[in-house]
């Protein structure tokens, strides 16, 4: 503990800690302020509020849950090609020769069913407590937007490994878009890139999963943790009637 | 690290407090120039719910554990199902039955019951702007269950119909989107 006392007060270390103290509660609390990587947590929360009951850390789960399909689905996207001649034969090249291919995408898959799972308890968690009420009612709303870029980039994912289970998944779920009044064959042409599933269908439901979905789960995400953060400390139970 | 954790004698008796020297603490506390003696309030504190703690470490540990224990689990399902793949996909063979992704089950369930537009547009989207809208409906200011008896029962009858309805969907749909049992035939898929 002492050398790296002494490697946070070097010349790099104030550099880099900005806040090398860490003796008083005060100099702990500026460290946690001045962290980039703490910053999305409050400094300070209520003893009851960080126990296991109170959130079963739920919110928690389905964010490493997510980090886990970033960091898998990466590894996936540098041995796959999104067009109906490749994307199969990757996936069996993915499975038979690439290093950890087959665990990797195990891995991809189960987690991405536990963070439906997760994101569902965490709002089933979230009512129960009644944490969604007044002045939080926002970011519920927030979370329900996020719930559904959940099922949106699971959903986008299923189609990719282009095979029977996948390709009639998604011709039963964007099957529906059909029947959305006036506009039913238009909504399901955007969707599909054509009449049916196929080619254009596969380049949109990858470009969905891999990028524009995840960056704007991000940004809802980032407000979504950031209401939170500024909420910690809010005196609820002290107001209720 | 002794004068650190030194409670019992006065860590500043009989000693000048100077710049140079290493702060003194008490309690976490830096102070300058105190003879600590019994606490006013009691010897020892309680430990109070409401009272704010650091999150650094104790919430970050608490994440941590938990972030290691579903990796784990991650890790293990990983190791011991492998995700499925069928024959390569072909748009002249349908399957029987053609099923959606679990989480949509109830939805598909529903569309065997009801019209397309009721069971594909209509109740997805009436769930989702119903679960947006649910702090605005909601405007009782209780949090403990025993206050909350409407809001908990709609609740939890929505949850419970929405349950059933996907396990109905994933595991208990056959050919033709037939009544089958689980543990006879499985077509549910993941």
């Amino acid at each position: 503990m002492k050398v790296m006392d002494r490697v946070r007060h070097s010349m790099m270390g104030r550099s880099f800690f900005r806040a090398p103290d860490r003796v008083t509660t005060r100099d702990v609390a500026a460290g946690h302020w001045a962290n980039f990587f703490l910053h999305i947590y409050p400094v300070k929360m209520r003893r009851k509020e960080i126990s296991f009951r109170y959130s079963w850390y739920l919110g928690a789960i389905s964010t490493v849950l997510f980090g886990s399909l970033v960091a898998s689905g990466v590894y996936l996207m540098f041995f796959y090609v999104p067009s109906p001649a490749n994307a199969y034969g990757d996936i069996i090249n993915l499975e038979t020769q690439v290093a950890f291919g087959q665990y990797i995408r195990n891995v991809h898959r189960w987690s991405a069913h536990l963070m439906v799972l997760a994101v569902s308890f965490h709002m089933a968690r979230v009512f129960y407590r009644g944490a969604y009420k007044s002045p939080r009612e926002f970011n519920w709303v927030i979370g329900v937007v996020l719930l559904l870029l959940t099922l949106l980039l699971s959903f986008t994912g299923y189609l990719l490994p282009w095979d029977q289970l996948a390709y009639w998944a998604v011709t039963v779920g964007t099957g529906m878009a059909t029947y959305v009044p006036f506009i039913g064959d238009r909504v399901s042409e955007i969707l599909l890139g054509g009449p049916a599933v196929g080619a254009s269908t596969l380049i949109r439901f990858y470009v969905l999963h891999v990028a524009l979905l995840p960056a704007v789960l991000v940004v809802v995400l980032a407000v979504h943790l950031w209401r939170w953060r500024k909420d910690s400390m809010l005196d609820m139970e002290r107001s209720e009637p | 690290m002794s004068d650190q954790t030194e409670n019992e004698e006065s860590p500043l008796a009989g000693e000048a407090y100077t710049l140079t020297s290493e702060p003194k603490l008490i309690d976490g506390r830096r102070v300058l120039g105190v003879v600590p003696g019994k606490p006013s309030t009691g010897e020892s504190k309680d430990l109070i719910d409401e009272d704010a703690v650091m999150v650094w470490p104790h919430l970050l540990v608490r994440h941590a554990v938990a972030a290691l224990a579903v990796m784990l689990l991650v890790l293990l399902l990983a190791l011991l199902f492998d995700a499925p793949l069928r024959e390569i996909a072909n748009p002249n063979l349908t399957p029987n039955p053609e099923k959606a992704p679990w989480y949509f089950a109830a939805l598909q369930e529903l569309l065997a019951h009801f019209h397309p537009l009721v069971a594909g547009i209509l109740v997805p989207t009436g769930i989702l702007f119903g679960l947006a809208a649910l702090p605005y409906l909601d405007r009782n200011a209780y949090l403990k269950p025993r206050h909350r008896k409407v809001a908990i029962t709609a609740f939890t009858a929505f949850l419970g119909i929405w349950i059933i309805l996907t396990l109905v969907g994933f595991a208990f749909r056959g050919p033709n989107w037939g009544w089958v049992w689980p543990w006879n035939e499985w077509y549910g898929e993941l």
